[in-house]
């Protein structure tokens, strides 16, 4: 990856972040989308595995810091997806819409599934209920947010040609 | 090349088992040591984030509570368009009270319930009937005037003719009885709504725009006093024995809801005193005007004496005779005018005689004309 495709790479990681922090609170659905998951994923198949557990970490500890009580829980999260994504990314690194919200379902499901186990807030029947109804809605959702948002970002997140 | 990247690998799992390592040693921190990590964060490269989170909040919050706080505003602009009509009514009950106040007896507050139909610019539903006193052509009024008379009673309600009825005259004068005639409705226009025309008034008789018309209690019907309404304009008619003024009504119909009825007894005890602060006021007015009239007349006058008093002064100073009195003669103030004596000479032949100041049988005050109705007994 040349400097060029680095910066608009970092300039569409840092549009998620902000996005997350400002469209999915204005919107505030029961099962929202994750913008935090979306960056990782987007960030981590363009590095190596140990810099996207990195980034996962640092992630994690951002979106931790704002809820104290499961502070690590988003980090140990994070870091497993943005570490398995960037190992998978010879899988997932396609130029497939369908795969890539697959990629971007599964990143945010297997996300959730550590979160709320690593968090140990939610138990039995609720914990259930988060895994199997809202965590799939809203993973989801966030598969739907991203392949909207690669098709409308394609430009900055395209390879430029040589 | 492949021990390289089992080297790579291993890097990288090494750099994940410490992220993780180091994961785990946050998610075991106790609260005491939990919070202040979290909150050092928030406070410093967070802070942006953070202040970005709450006023995307802050504006969810707004989105959501926008239609109740326009249900709100909405409760609130009826609630306070009620208060300006409640406002008015108070106004109208108190004035209301303060006539009733004036009139002490022998009156009927009744309810104005206009009806819906062609008519009902003309005419008014009132609340009371002959069980209360009413009897047919009593006066109604309200507390700025003249409103109607009553035209059928009932045991419990009563129908009144209001002034624009085209049946409705009442003979009205000006408050020092220099004028008469008799008002009527006026019709403005298809959509300009109603004033009142003061007709018969005798040539000689000129009234100013402004001055106040009251009734003349000639008639029988309405009393003396009560107003009428306040002249506009003179209209040009084809009589040429009498003037026609345009008045503005003392009382929209349209907003007369509460009114009283006079009975007969009140009536025929007259209404002194109740309006007369309105026939005061009307005359102080008309003198302030005039005595301010007079009032620069006098320092117009004072002004040129004292120029003259000058001029003369200085023309002695200078030897020359002082200015000739033509100069000033227009603004010089005359003396009073020396009222002759009366002629004592009675035997003045019948041709040379000063005319007499006629009546002119047209400028006789006249009577109300309201139509008595056959069969139907005053």
């Amino acid at each position: 990856m040349n400097v060029g495709g680095a910066i608009r790479a970092i300039i569409s990681f840092l549009i998620f972040v902000v996005l997350h922090y400002t469209l999915r609170p204005l919107l505030g659905w029961r099962a929202p989308m994750d913008f935090l998951v979306l960056a990782l994923l987007l960030a981590s198949v363009r590095v190596r595995p140990a810099t996207a557990a990195v980034i996962g970490f640092i992630l994690g500890l951002i979106s931790d810091s704002l809820a104290p009580d499961a502070l690590g829980a988003g980090a140990i999260a994070m870091t497993v997806v943005g570490f398995g994504a960037s190992y998978l990314k010879a899988v997932f690194f396609a130029d497939n819409l369908v795969l890539n919200a697959f990629f971007f379902f599964l990143g945010k499901w297997v996300f959730d599934i550590l979160y709320f186990i690593g968090e140990q807030r939610v138990h039995g029947v609720e914990l259930v209920q988060q895994l199997l109804l809202w965590s799939p809605l809203s993973a989801a959702v966030t598969a739907a947010v991203g392949v909207l948002l690669l098709f409308i970002m394609r430009p900055l997140l395209e390879p430029s040609p040589a | 090349m492949a021990r390289a990247i089992r080297s790579n690998t291993r890097l990288d799992l090494i750099i994940l088992s410490v992220c993780i390592v180091l994961s785990l040693a946050a998610r075991a921190l106790p609260n005491t040591m939990r919070d202040p990590v979290a909150t050092g964060m928030r406070r410093t490269f967070l802070a942006p984030l953070v202040l970005l989170q709450e006023r995307a909040e802050r504006g969810r919050q707004s989105l959501l509570s926008a239609d109740a706080k326009q249900t709100y505003l909405d409760s609130l602009s009826l609630g306070s368009m009620k208060a300006e009509s409640l406002e008015s009514e108070n106004d109208r009950l108190r004035k209301l009270m303060g006539l009733g106040s004036r009139l002490r007896w022998g009156f009927i507050p009744v309810e104005a319930l206009h009806g819906r139909g062609v008519r009902d610019e003309t005419t008014v539903i009132l609340s009371a009937g002959t069980r209360a006193g009413v009897t047919r052509l009593s006066p109604v009024i309200a507390p700025e005037g003249l409103v109607g008379v009553v035209d059928q009673v009932d045991p419990t309600m009563s129908h009144a003719m209001l002034w624009t009825h085209p049946d409705f005259r009442v003979s009205a004068m000006s408050p020092d009885g220099s004028a008469y005639g008799i008002a009527q409705a006026h019709l403005t226009g298809a959509t300009g709504g109603y004033l009142l025309e003061l007709r018969g008034v005798p040539f000689r008789s000129a009234l100013k725009p402004g001055a106040l018309i009251i009734s003349s209690g000639w008639g029988g019907v309405w009393p003396r006093g009560i107003p009428v309404g306040t002249v506009l304009e003179e209209i040009k008619t084809t009589e040429g024995w009498a003037r026609t003024y345009l008045l503005r009504p003392a009382v929209n119909p349209a907003d007369v809801y509460s009114v009283m009825i006079l009975r007969r007894d009140r009536v025929a005890k007259g209404l002194d005193g109740v309006w007369q602060n309105l026939a005061q006021v009307d005359a102080t007015a008309q003198k302030i005007v005039v005595s301010g009239d007079s009032a620069a007349r006098s320092a117009a006058l004072a002004e040129a004496a004292a120029r003259k008093a000058v001029l003369d002064s200085a023309a002695r100073a200078n030897g020359a005779p002082p200015v000739a009195p033509d100069s000033t003669r227009a603004v010089t103030p005359r003396p009073p005018p020396v009222r002759r004596a009366p002629v004592a000479d009675t035997n003045v032949r019948r041709d040379t005689a000063p005319r007499r100041d006629t009546t002119r049988r047209d400028s006789v005050p006249a009577r109300d004309t309201i139509p008595i109705r056959p069969g139907v007994t005053r």
